[in-house]
């Protein structure tokens, strides 16, 4: 091993971003908040990737140009949902190979509502030709026909999905930066208003502006008295079945047997996962598609290994209840939750003796759901 | 508006997609024949309540539609039609819609 994760930082996450806060800016704080963590000095790094929908014109180059970074490795992924996934997996292998040394990788966004309503109305061209005149509702339009096809194949209920919602908020309560910490019960989660049939206010991921940051370097440059977090495998998938499926299952189905295979681990070794969660059905579906649900028993997953049993899934609260900075910098939530996680960082959230996370990105929304998909089982390393 | 949804047809194997396609996805031609469906049967409603961005938002329906010929593609509503309708479909722009098919 000779790559790992030794830090992370992140922005302060609003819902609605004051005069002068832009991406850049939240951006800045995360990269900020992530190399102080590290212990990195700006002028160590030599690799950078990022993505965010929002820093158009910018590109990564001019990112690096506003952070005062010289840099041998560059990139920026476009990938939504799974972005930090695969930005993780680049990232990693970068140091490895010796392509760079210490790189930081970056996500953020800060579209506001009506910005984000651009985006989603123009996501591709299908979305903007075939979808968008429709008054499809961008994502949740989408996702609510999955639910439906969902509740349909998995004899599923609307409560079924509030056992993650609810679940989620109550591991949010102890993340002072989650947009949404108040508890939530399972009949304020039914009561809330519908938005897009069968889903309701709380089913619907909550845009944010704000910004997440990561650093890979040689485990060795991890901060003294902490365990830097090894990658034992990590697995994509790209337009797995061209949009001839029904959503169902996501791109994980198609690697991950070797994901497990290559992570030398089973699913029920997982200690704490971080599944992309911008609706509750695309968390069912993904912990389906890694075997976390065993016999695909959806009901009994919901209900009880995350109802009951409260299994540490999303334990920062989730994109549904922390906010979503966009699809990437969402992504890269999961992953430094796990980090924290399996460094014992976690404060009143940590997961007792953590030692191997599971992490999920998907997204990507083509058509009639997303096309992109990575997972990556993360370790505490001795 | 126009009578059906125009989708493109494989020259080679046959077979028609929505949306367009460069390479034919079954036998990976290049070469396609326009073409168009006149109904389909719906799968799954979806009525959009609210809009980001938008505060005077009326409600509107969305279905996934299976198409007389297979193609699955997600459909504007203009009426109450709910799974397992017969819709006739019709097109606004490059946006296709339906309604049920007159008995």
């Amino acid at each position: 091993m000779n790559a790992a994760i030794i830090g992370v930082g992140q922005s302060a996450y609003t819902r609605r971003p004051e005069p002068g806060q832009t991406v850049h800016t939240f951006i800045r704080d995360a990269v900020v908040a992530a190399l102080e963590d590290a212990e990195v000095a700006p002028t160590d790094v030599d690799g950078m990737a990022v993505a965010s929908f929002s820093l158009a014109p910018d590109t990564a180059v001019d990112l690096a140009w506003r952070l005062s970074l010289s840099l041998k490795w560059l990139l920026q992924d476009t990938n939504g949902g799974s972005s930090a996934m695969n930005m993780l997996g680049h990232a990693i292998r970068g140091v490895e190979t010796g392509a760079a040394s210490v790189i930081l990788v970056v996500g953020g966004d800060a579209t506001g509502l009506a910005g984000y309503g651009k985006v989603a109305a123009n996501f591709n061209i299908a979305t903007r030709e075939h979808l968008a005149p429709l008054g499809h509702g961008g994502p949740n339009g989408v996702y609510a026909l999955v639910t439906s096809r969902q509740m349909k194949q998995y004899g599923l209920e609307k409560s079924d999905y509030g056992h993650i919602a609810v679940a989620q908020r109550a591991w949010a309560a102890k993340n002072p930066f989650a947009v949404y910490r108040t508890p939530m019960t399972m009949d304020e989660y039914l009561a809330a208003p519908l938005v897009a049939d069968p889903l309701s206010r709380y089913d619907c991921v909550p845009v944010v502006a704000g910004a997440q940051a990561i650093v890979i370097a040689h485990p060795d440059r991890v901060p003294k008295g902490r365990a830097p977090v090894r990658m034992r495998a990590h697995r994509a998938s790209f337009n797995y079945d061209n949009q001839a499926g029904d959503g169902l299952q996501t791109g994980i189905s198609t690697f991950a047997t070797q994901l497990w295979q290559a992570a030398g681990v089973r699913p029920d070794d997982i200690d704490v996962a971080s599944l992309y969660d911008d609706y509750p059905t695309m968390v069912l579906a993904q912990a389906n598609d890694l075997g976390l649900a065993p016999g695909n028993d959806l009901q009994r997953f919901a209900r009880v290994t995350v109802g009951e049993q409260r299994f540490p899934l999303n334990t920062w609260g989730g994109m549904l209840s922390a906010g979503q900075p966009g699809g990437s910098a969402g992504g890269l939530n999961g992953i430094s939750e796990a980090v924290l996680q399996l460094q014992h960082r976690a404060g009143e959230r940590q997961v007792k003796d953590a030692r191997l996370a599971v992490t999920s990105g998907y997204g990507m929304t083509m058509y009639r759901y997303g096309g992109t998909a990575a997972a990556a089982v993360l370790e505490r390393a001795a | 508006m126009s009578k059906g949804v125009g989708i493109w047809r494989c020259r080679g194997c046959g077979v028609g997609y929505f949306p367009e396609r460069l390479l034919c996805p079954r036998c990976h031609g290049h070469e396609w024949a326009p073409d168009r469906v006149l109904e389909g049967v719906v799968e799954e409603v979806a009525v959009i309540r609210h809009m980001i961005g938008q505060a005077d938002w009326q409600p509107r329906r969305i279905a996934n539609v299976r198409t007389s010929d297979g193609q699955l593609i997600t459909v504007g509503l203009r009426d109450e039609s709910g799974p397992g309708t017969v819709i006739e479909l019709f097109e606004e722009g490059t946006a296709p819609f339906g309604q049920a098919k007159p008995s």
